[in-house]
């Protein structure tokens, strides 16, 4: 087959390239008045669904892992990795594994609140809910959840290191990163890191 | 070229009348590009007899109704990806989406002074929140379909207060459609016909489906209406210039081929200005070409010419032969995508392909008939006349025969009990379909 060689891509195309656009503002920053347009919103009120009956046949857990990071990078993820989560015996229900997914954010979602600037969770939320609907239907628990200490698990899992904010600063993207939410998952995994 | 007329349109009830002269005198007959042409009386398209919907209430029959409404997929990736064939549809993120409660118009309406900045601005916006092609498209009548067909969206519903308003009064409101498509993905499509390729067509369903609920909800906050399960997608495809209409039946893009999601399109009143249908050679082409036709399985797709049907001249696709085949497959793959597949127009979006696209569509008339033999030439000689990659990816792996057991993962040490242990070759397995439907399903031409 024809090799296929890419299109050229110019880093400095980034935001800037918006700056003749004037509803580009109102599409980044402006909060909606009804949730309900957001998509955002749909995923995050969902119920999980359950899991498989019968559990689908695997391969080693490297491989495994390997096969759930390329999934989520086909569902749109930068970067994936998974973290091994401490045991809290106070909670009722423990996950061995958590996988953390990251994508890209031109503009940080904490404060770009209009539809524009929540893209990112949005396509976070796209990857996270996708990819733990197809570990249930592979016979195994998982769940998402916003996760507080997401940055730290993402550096644990090698995808940065912590600035002094304790925010992650990847290698590829910086700061200018979000990191959707945790999955959390009984799947067997190697965890990286 | 000669033209059938395969079937003369009549009104099915009082409120889809065809378009009569006063109705051309104020919507007048839009131009489509050259592979669709409005001829005639046209009936508009009743959504409640379009496959899906006669397939649910069980008209097509026992293992039609079975496949759909009774099948789980063996395949944990189509259980969450496809539509009908999931375990819990809550697994299942196109029916999460439309399924939620619609939002409300934002009574807080943004000005909008220029609408070609607002059409600009539009587009850029699906395409950041992950579309690949945008159109905008001047709305005309014979696109909608029949007011009290009921409104369609596939697992959902679409249900509004203009749901009783008649194709002329949606038009005479909501003058533009927006139609944002997704390309499947060029790599895993090769492997089509397998649960890989499945994972091509239905991702990028999904994906779709997230931008146009999302740009209809952006929309809704402009202080704008956005009307869904109104627009037949086709139409609003090639009258918005995402691409022409195929031998296949399928719009094909200049950049994408025939490898492209278009979901239920957004019929809008937000201050646009509407692209044109674009001409990138693809009339020419299938009249030569024929690639489709000989390769689909069930002989859906015409070798002869255009056939004038329910007032439309285009190349007119058997749907029901091409519905059929799908409950005896469904272990196997869910989706074809034969002709999608060996499209000559299907291929990467690299420059390669662009610039012979680009000669097509830069190519006088007349010259274009010796180009298509060149450029079919050279496809059939390089990709085959039917695809057979072996594809992996992920632990699937196309070379594997349906049925049989085998993990060919490199480095695997898991213990498959009564799998075979290697399978070789760099040729993918394609079920013989042909030669089998070739015994039941007569050819036309």
């Amino acid at each position: 087959m024809a090799s296929q060689l890419g299109p050229l891509k110019f880093p400095w195309f980034g935001k800037e390239s918006h700056k003749n656009d004037p509803y580009w503002d109102f599409f980044i920053n402006m909060p909606p008045a009804d949730l309900a347009n957001t998509v955002t919103e749909m995923i995050r009120k969902a119920p999980d669904g359950n899991v498989f009956p019968t559990r689908a046949e695997l391969h080693t857990p490297e491989i495994t892992s390997s096969h759930v990071k390329g999934m989520a990078e086909y569902f749109g993820a930068e970067l994936v990795g998974i973290a091994k989560l401490p045991s809290n015996a106070s909670q009722a229900e423990t996950y061995p594994f958590g996988i953390i997914c990251v994508v890209h954010a031109d503009y940080d979602p904490r404060t770009a609140l209009g539809i524009g600037g929540q893209v990112p969770v949005q396509n976070g939320l796209f990857i996270t809910f996708v990819l733990s609907a197809w570990i249930r239907e592979l016979g195994f628990r998982a769940g998402t959840a916003p996760e507080p200490d997401a940055d730290k698990l993402a550096a644990a899992a090698g995808l940065g290191t912590l600035n002094g904010e304790g925010r992650l600063v990847t290698a590829k993207f910086g700061a200018n990163v979000h990191i959707a939410d945790v999955i959390r998952t009984d799947l067997p995994l190697a965890a990286d890191g | 070229m000669a033209l059938t007329a395969e079937k003369v349109a009549q009104p099915f009830n009082s409120s889809t009348e065809p378009n009569h002269a006063p109705v051309e005198t104020e919507f007048p007959v839009p131009y489509l590009g050259r592979t669709v042409k409005i001829v005639g009386p046209h009936v508009n398209v009743d959504m409640n007899q379009s496959p899906h919907p006669k397939n649910s209430r069980g008209e097509l029959g026992k293992p039609l109704f079975n496949w759909y409404r009774n099948t789980v997929s063996q395949d944990p990736l189509t259980r969450v990806s496809a539509p009908n064939h999931f375990a819990d549809r809550r697994n299942f993120l196109v029916n999460v989406i439309n399924r939620s409660s619609n939002g409300k118009v934002n009574p807080r309406t943004v000005t909008v002074d220029d609408p070609a900045a607002m059409a600009r601005h539009i587009k850029t916006v699906a395409l950041y929140m992950g579309a690949d092609v945008v159109g905008i498209a001047k709305v005309h009548p014979s696109f909608l379909y029949a007011a009290g067909g009921g409104r369609y969206v596939q697992d959902g519903t679409a249900k509004d207060e203009y749901q009783s308003n008649s194709p002329e009064e949606l038009v005479r409101r909501f003058p533009y459609i927006i139609q944002a498509a997704t390309a499947w993905d060029y790599n895993k499509l090769q492997a089509h016909r397998h649960h890989i390729g499945d994972a091509a067509y239905h991702v990028s369903q999904m994906k779709g489906v997230m931008v146009l609920k999302a740009l209809e909800g952006y929309i809704k906050e402009l202080g704008y209406t956005a009307l869904r399960g109104v627009v037949t997608p086709q139409a609003a495809g090639v009258a918005g210039g995402i691409g022409e209409l195929g031998r296949n039946g399928l719009v094909i893009n200049k950049n994408f081929g025939a490898r492209v999601h278009m979901p239920d399109p957004i019929l809008t009143d937000l201050p646009l200005v509407a692209d044109e249908p674009v001409d990138i050679g693809v009339e020419d082409f299938c009249k030569i070409c024929r690639k489709c036709a000989n390769t689909c399985p069930t002989n859906s797709i015409p070798f002869g010419d255009k056939v004038v049907f329910n007032g439309i001249e285009k190349y007119k696709i058997n749907w029901l032969t091409c519905y059929k085949l799908r409950p005896y497959v469904h272990e196997h793959w869910g989706s074809c995508l034969t002709c999608a597949a060996v499209c000559p127009f299907t291929k990467p979006n690299v420059w390669w392909h662009n610039l012979a696209t680009w000669a097509l569509h830069t190519c006088p008339y007349a010259a274009r008939p010796a180009l298509v033999h060149a450029l079919k030439w050279i496809d059939d000689k390089f990709w085959g006349v039917t695809r057979t990659n072996r594809v992996r990816w992920l632990g699937y792996d196309s070379g594997i025969k349906p049925g049989d057991q085998a993990c060919t993962v490199a480095g695997c040490t898991a213990s498959h009990e009564g799998k075979a242990s290697s399978v070789s070759g760099d040729m993918g397995y394609y079920a013989p379909l042909k030669e089998n439907t070739n015994r039941f399903v007569k050819r036309d031409g």
